[in-house]
């Protein structure tokens, strides 16, 4: 596998969205380059920090009364 | 809108309450049928579970909590009315948002943002709502949305465009498999791979930024 290929697999790579066959040389490529192993590793860092600092609301209370009313009144 | 409540943070992965199952007597005045009592209960159980979920994609599509509000009404509505269509077994979030995407699409299309474009004004125009409210009722939430306000990844990531914004929050924040994603942006697996490539390159580039502005510590550089 060449860094090009590498690339085009690292977002699926940090998903764990690739084939056992692709994570396979995915692996042996990372394991011997360098930079590949280093964006691998940004990319992962990126994706956890979205995870965990990104604000949550939660749904006005309201908003789920209405909803739960609209399901008694309405005919599908 | 002054008056407006201002929206409830809360912990990610904190499941729905249970929506209270009563066992429903049809009431006296409004015969229920049998199967759509059914129907309700299940829909209960599967699609209002979601909302927290689909309220907060809606916030970042609308940026205005009014819109999202009806965006969520709406899309609810339209579920339950085609819920015999919904396949079961499947992911009911993606049906979910699929719906809202769409809806959104339609009801937005005319102010829609340009896929790759960012409407800076929408997102100066959310903060300064956030503001207006805030100094309002100071004590409501206010120490979220000042979070928020200031927070550098917050920002960082709505200064994306929006092709790799949404990826990036459909697979980092909602967890949906590429497959989901890719059914509900209408693009093939491999460009949902290469955006969520391309868009965490762009989305640490400005993390960056804001670290060297505010002097953050972003804690993302390795010390090899
Ligand atoms: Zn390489």
């Amino acid at each position: 596998m060449n860094c090009k290929k590498a690339q085009a697999l690292l977002s699926a790579a940090v998903d764990g969205e690739l084939s056992l066959k692709e994570q396979q040389e995915f692996e042996a490529h990372i394991a011997k380059c360098a930079d590949c192993q280093r964006e691998f590793r940004e990319a992962q860092k990126t994706k956890n920090i979205i995870r965990e600092k990104i604000v949550r609301f939660k749904a006005p209370q309201s908003l789920v009364n209405s909803i739960i009313r609209l399901t008694e009144t309405t005919t599908g | 809108m002054k008056t407006e409540r201002l929206p409830e943070t809360i912990q990610r992965n904190t499941p729905m309450p249970a929506t209270p199952r009563k066992n429903r007597q049809p009431s006296s005045g409004k015969t229920v049928s049998q199967q759509e009592r059914i129907k309700q209960e299940e829909f209960q159980e599967e699609a209002v579970a979601h909302i927290n979920a689909l309220y907060n994609y809606a916030l970042h599509l609308t940026m205005n909590p009014d819109d999202a509000n009806d965006l969520v009404q709406e899309t609810y509505l339209k579920a339950y009315k085609f819920f015999d269509s919904f396949e079961k077994g499947t992911n009911c979030k993606a049906w979910l948002f699929k719906i809202l995407k769409n809806n959104y699409i339609n009801k937005f299309r005319k102010n829609a943002r340009e896929p790759g474009k960012v409407d800076y004004d929408l997102i100066k125009d959310f903060y300064h709502s956030i503001k207006d409210a805030q100094s309002d009722s100071e004590d409501l939430n206010a120490g979220y949305f000042k979070s928020l306000m200031h927070d550098e990844v917050y920002q960082a990531l709505n200064s994306l465009p929006d092709e790799f914004r949404e990826v990036i929050q459909l697979c980092d924040i909602e967890g949906f498999t590429y497959e989901e994603i890719a059914n509900m942006v209408e693009s093939p697996i491999g460009t949902v791979r290469s955006r969520l490539y391309r868009g965490r390159k762009l989305l640490r580039g400005k993390l960056n930024e804001f670290a060297k502005k505010y002097g953050y510590n972003t804690d993302t550089e390795e010390s090899t």
